[in-house]
């Protein structure tokens, strides 16, 4: 198709040609470009061989002063070598920023995440020189930095791999092995039925009209048991499979969660402080007026304790002795005047729109 | 700082509704303020009425010196005017309460709430004979005890239930929603039970102290301003003192009993007092302990009970009959009556017309916005206002309660202060 109709030799497409060496596929049937992922100049085997046989050479391009290894060499996975650098850049940002959205607190934090690590990968394709460069240390020092949680991260999702691949394996299994007792059990009921109807035959030869249908009833009876079977085998390995899958799959465990730092034992009262200061609850303290509830049954049966009473008593005679209104007002401690009556004022004047309800 | 102390300020009746005298005065004569220019501007802008109200009313206005500007407006009542028919009404509203039969707690709870639904509520502004009933009836709620309304309506012999519950709204957010009103009452039997336990203590003075001491509990503090000024056990403590004041002298000083140095016991108290001590375990800051029930805060307390003492002392339950004397009504409450008749809130004073109004204000509100173009201005006005409207609606609250933080570590603090903390991280009974 790219053959223009004007010259005369066949325009040899790169595919076709190695770049190096001139050679065409014509010449050679098995020949087979290889590239490095250092400067991804493709070349064929032939002439990888014959430069770098020898240990570390230049790239025989011109203008491009990359040394290169044999050990680097390998064909290309994609035609265009543009994808192929896509790809292997992309593959190399992934080995590093491994996070999994588990991670993260939120589901936007694991998005910006994504976002920074794909304008990264964008800098590192398709980035100006020094865009790249940038690209790279970033790169560089957060994998210096992370490499313990980078390593963790790594197995933990080769680890998922390994689970699903196993997952994925013992459903195959299990197909398989349905479709066989499937086959099995075909195999099994025609043969019965086969066995049933010689044995029909021999009792109607033998002439003997009653049995057939106690052959029939048990045959059927055989059946049932069968099916039956069947159904409790069935259960049993689908729990166990469903057991299988309960313990392959605790894996989004959090195990990295810092724990919150301990906070003490909850106070429901806020710190307010219950132990009087200023007066003792004494044992025996009692008034008259309480004293005709002590045997009366309504108060008694329910588990009503007097102490309560007289705690409660003794704590409203002392509470407040000490709170001298008139100073701590003005000082202003609560709510002072001023608010107060703003706020009077407020709805004195406008009482319309807040009763409005 | 004394635990108990730290309690009793958490309450709303000492964040909310407890004032010093000046703050009180003013906000009284702020509250009057507001409602005379609200109350004038309704006035003339019903020109029928203010015609007729103000024909014979014009020649008793000009020499008043409360009268606003104009002379078309009638008299309108003082702040201590106000004041006067608000303890005038809180009375009636006592005598409502025994004529029902109600427990103590309830009225006093109801005169509690009425006397602070008039401190940010005029008594232009709202109808109080009706406000009694209500706080009669909502105190009833407050206190558990639960009355059907038709029941409640019977005793007043009111016909319409409406006439009550059209105002408990009201008096709710007059009451800034705090339903809690603290009593003396208990109290009182507290400190007869540590008295009683004092050896050598005539048991018979005791009950005649106590019988004196709950029939001034139950007029003197609800129909002065006690509630506004006094702690609940320092108006028990006063109304003990005006009792019997050798008790309360006994209980103050063998509480406060702490002696830091031989110089100050030696002033005023028996050795005596000293030594019974009841009981204190050994202080381990013995500056807080003198801070807590030492002889200056002793003196203090002395001091805030004698004040109250004072202003219980010029209620005494004899006055009951001062309030009920046809003489006196005739010679002082007669007149501010008809004052009030006069100046009264046009729009307001109907509480059931005042009710169905904004029932259909709220209801035309939520409408769509076609009507007359007065109407669209109206609700123009409430929408300006109700973006501002939820700030304030919240501020019926008042501020953010400045509480702790509800968790403590109750190790740290048990450890260094208390061993009890630790023990029991709830503290002692209730």
């Amino acid at each position: 198709m790219s053959r223009k109709p004007a010259s005369a030799l066949p325009v040899i497409s790169t595919e076709d040609m190695c770049p190096v060496c001139k050679t065409i596929r014509y010449l050679n049937k098995d020949m087979e470009f290889l590239i490095n992922p250092e400067c991804y100049h493709s070349m064929c085997s032939n002439c990888v061989n014959r430069l770098f046989n020898d240990g570390p050479n230049q790239c025989p391009y011109a203008r491009c002063h990359r040394t290169l290894r044999r050990r680097g060499f390998r064909s290309a996975f994609f035609g265009d070598l543009s994808v192929e650098r896509e790809v292997d850049i992309r593959r190399r940002v992934a080995a590093v920023f491994n996070q999994a959205e588990d991670d993260f607190e939120t589901l936007r934090d694991f998005n910006n995440y994504l976002q920074m690590v794909e304008d990264l990968t964008f800098d590192l394709v398709s980035g100006g020189d020094a865009q790249r460069r940038a690209a790279e240390a970033t790169l560089q020092q957060w994998e210096a930095e992370h490499k313990a949680d980078i390593e963790r991260n790594r197995r933990a999702g080769k680890e998922a791999d390994e689970q699903s691949r196993r997952r994925l394996a013992a459903e195959r299994d299990a197909a398989r092995q349905r479709r066989v007792e499937a086959l099995r059990e075909a195999e099994e009921e025609k043969l019965e039925r086969v066995r049933s109807r010689e044995a029909e035959l021999d009792s109607l030869a033998q002439g003997q009209t009653g049995a057939g249908g106690g052959a029939q009833r048990v045959q059927l009876k055989r059946r049932g048991h069968a099916a039956a079977n069947r159904a409790v085998e069935a259960a049993v390995n689908t729990a166990a499979a469903a057991a299988d899958v309960g313990r392959l799959s605790i894996r989004g465990l959090k195990e990295k969660k810092k724990a919150p730092p301990p906070e003490g034992p909850y106070d429901p009262f806020g710190g307010v402080d219950f132990v009087p200061s200023r007066y003792k609850v004494h044992e025996g303290l009692t008034h008259p007026a309480i004293d005709k509830y002590k045997g009366d049954p309504g108060h008694i049966t329910g588990g009503y304790s007097f102490d309560e009473y007289t705690t409660r008593a003794m704590f409203e005679a002392f509470a407040g002795l000490g709170v001298f209104i008139e100073d701590e007002k003005e000082a202003g401690i609560g709510l002072s005047a001023g608010e107060v009556a703003t706020i009077s004022a407020g709805m004195a004047a406008v009482g319309d729109r807040m009763e409005v309800d | 700082m004394a635990t108990e102390d730290a309690r009793y300020r958490q309450t709303s009746q000492f964040q909310l509704w407890s004032f010093s005298p000046t703050q009180l005065s003013s906000m009284r004569e702020k509250t009057n303020a507001a409602a005379r220019t609200r109350i004038a501007e309704r006035l003339s802008s019903l020109p029928a009425l203010a015609n007729n109200t103000s024909a014979p009313t014009s020649s008793a206005n000009t020499p008043d010196p409360d009268g606003t500007s104009t002379p078309a407006l009638p008299a309108f009542l003082s702040a201590p005017e106000e004041a006067q028919l608000v303890t005038f009404f809180t009375s009636e509203l006592l005598r409502a309460g025994d004529h029902a039969e109600m427990t103590d707690e309830i009225k006093a709870t109801a005169a509690a709430f009425f006397r602070r639904f008039y401190v940010t509520n005029s008594i232009m502004t709202y109808p109080p004979q009706e406000m009694l009933i209500v706080a009669l009836f909502f105190g009833c709620k407050a206190e558990g005890s639960f009355v059907s309304i038709t029941d409640f309506v019977k005793t007043f012999g009111r016909e319409n239930p409406e006439e009550i519950l059209a105002g408990e709204f009201l008096l709710c957010q007059g009451l800034r929603f705090a339903i809690d009103v603290k009593h003396p009452f208990r109290a009182l039997r507290g400190a007869l039970m540590e008295l009683a336990s004092h050896p050598n203590v005539d048991r018979a003075r005791l009950g005649a102290a106590e019988t004196r001491a709950r029939e001034i509990l139950r007029f003197s503090p609800l129909i002065t301003d006690a509630y506004f000024h006094y702690t609940p056990s320092q108006i028990m403590m006063a109304a003990l003192s005006l009792a019997d004041r050798g008790l309360a002298e006994q209980l103050i000083t063998q509480t406060f009993h702490h002696v830091a140095a031989p110089t100050d016991s030696g002033a005023d108290t028996p050795a005596a007092s000293g030594t019974d001590g009841p009981a204190k375990e050994p202080a381990p800051r013995s500056d807080d302990k003198a801070q807590i029930i030492g002889s200056v805060a002793r003196d203090k307390v002395l001091g805030t009970i004698e004040a109250c003492r004072d202003m219980l002392g010029r209620e005494l339950p004899e006055r009951r009959e001062h309030w009920t004397n046809r003489a006196v009504i005739k010679a002082q409450i007669t007149p501010l009556r008809k004052k009030l008749n006069k100046c009264r809130d046009p729009e307001r004073w109907n509480l059931v017309e005042l009710q169905r109004a904004r029932r259909e204000q709220a209801a035309k509100k939520s409408d769509s916005e076609d009507g007359d173009p007065d109407d669209r201005d109206d609700s123009k006005a409430n929408n300006k206002n109700s973006n501002n409207n939820n700030a304030s609606d919240a501020a019926v609250f008042g501020d953010a309660l400045p509480r702790d933080p509800k968790r403590r570590r109750v190790l740290g603090e048990g450890a260094g202060q208390k061993g009890k903390g630790l023990d029991d991280p709830f503290g002692g009974p209730l």
